[in-house]
């Protein structure tokens, strides 16, 4: 009987809300980064390795593929920024009412794309 | 561990259809997890067409109606049915709560009806909570108090009695626990929103003397700091409780003393 009994669906049917979506991205935006940086520890220590491939570097970032994945890293940045401000606010006791951490959710996903947008504008010298 | 899949024995199959037998013109399909411990088969859902026309409000009313009327040998757990004692609680259209206080007006489409997630099934719609009771335990929830002179009663004035509003409330329907992704993953060692609660109701209770031992015994990596403030549990409670806040505030606490 006990090993018998089957397990009851769990993820497979429960419903998503901002809150959960943003603490399951926060998660795979802190994965993607660690591995960024490290990418960009290599970046850095290829500088040491002379020009030829720092042009290598200079050209895959100016492709479009680069571009994306630079503005992708970005984001990722932005939006763990952002959502570990907001736990922060949530470590001293603030923010937990259902309306609050909904608003300060969808005020996180917002704003990582307009940071996103203004770190983009910033580093090519627009504003 | 997290393991996203449904074990092999716990995939859920199409079920049997109950076609509606009244004619009536106001029809809606629910569907409902069933497994039967005795048929050794894997569970399976079953939708049955309830007549909407002569049935009251809530989702616990659809399954009374389809218990009475359609299909005797579904099980669930009930009683009061005024959202006080909380057996009733189910997964209903994605989301845990009590079937006696959702109306099935407020879900659209079609009434999907699981039991409580990630359960060990007992049977359809009643899952197997003894390892929420067995932690329930483990924090002691009773008064402590070692004074000499204990024949006295104890005052509490009335702002430390305000303080245990919105932890006394709670009635362990284990909504919350089970809504909540850390409890599915690491159900056997977090202790999970409700117990968590109980244990913050005990800890700032004025009279209790063992704040404390209390406060040591629930600060564990795995207990308590798996709460990554998803706030499923918030979310599921159908007494409008704040679990989530709650554990927050013993993490300030221990993290202030």
């Amino acid at each position: 009987m006990e090993n018998k009994s089957p397990l009851s669906p769990h993820i497979q049917v429960y419903k998503w809300h901002v809150s959960s979506l943003v603490s399951i991205a926060t998660r795979i935006t802190g994965i993607i980064n660690i591995l960024i940086i490290t990418l960009i520890c290599f970046w850095f220590a290829f500088l040491l390795l002379g020009e030829s491939s720092y042009e290598l570097i200079k050209l895959f970032l100016n492709s479009i593929f680069g571009k994306f994945i630079a503005i992708g890293i970005t984001w990722s940045f932005s939006f763990h920024i952002l959502s570990e401000i907001r736990h922060l606010i949530m470590d001293l006791g603030y923010g937990f009412e259902i309306k609050t951490s909904n608003l300060t959710g969808i005020i996180v996903i917002i704003f990582s794309f307009i940071l996103t947008i203004l770190i983009y504008l910033l580093g090519r010298q627009l504003i | 561990m997290v393991q996203i899949n449904l074990p092999e024995n716990s995939k859920v199959q199409k079920g049997q259809y109950f076609k509606d037998k009244t004619g009536s013109k106001n029809i809606r399909k629910v569907n409902v997890y069933r497994w039967d411990p005795s048929s050794g088969k894997n569970p399976r859902i079953d939708t049955y067409e309830v007549d909407m026309e002569n049935c009251p409000s809530k989702v616990l009313d659809v399954l009374n109606k389809i218990k009475n009327e359609i299909d005797p040998t579904l099980s669930y757990r009930k009683s009061c049915a005024h959202g006080v004692c909380g057996s009733c609680a189910m997964n209903m259209d994605g989301k845990n709560g009590l079937a006696c206080t959702t109306s099935h007006a407020d879900i659209s489409g079609d009434i999907n009806i699981y039991p409580l997630p990630h359960l060990k099934v007992k049977k359809d719609l009643i899952g197997d909570l003894d390892g929420l009771y067995k932690q329930y335990e483990s924090i002691e929830p009773w008064l402590k108090n070692n004074s000499k002179n204990n024949k006295d009663e104890i005052y509490q004035s009335q702002k430390d009695r305000e303080k245990l509003d919105g932890a006394y409330e709670c009635i362990m329907c284990a909504c919350c626990s089970t809504s909540c992704p850390s409890y599915w993953w690491n159900g056997d060692k977090y202790l999970g929103p409700a117990v968590l609660l109980q244990a913050y109701r005990w800890i700032i209770d004025s009279r209790d003397e063992d704040r404390k031992e209390r406060l040591q015994k629930v600060a564990d990596e795995l207990k308590l700091y798996r709460c990554h403030t998803i706030l499923n549990c918030t979310n599921a409670c159908p007494k409008g409780l704040n679990p989530a806040k709650a554990i927050a505030e013993i993490k300030k606490m221990l993290a202030t003393t």
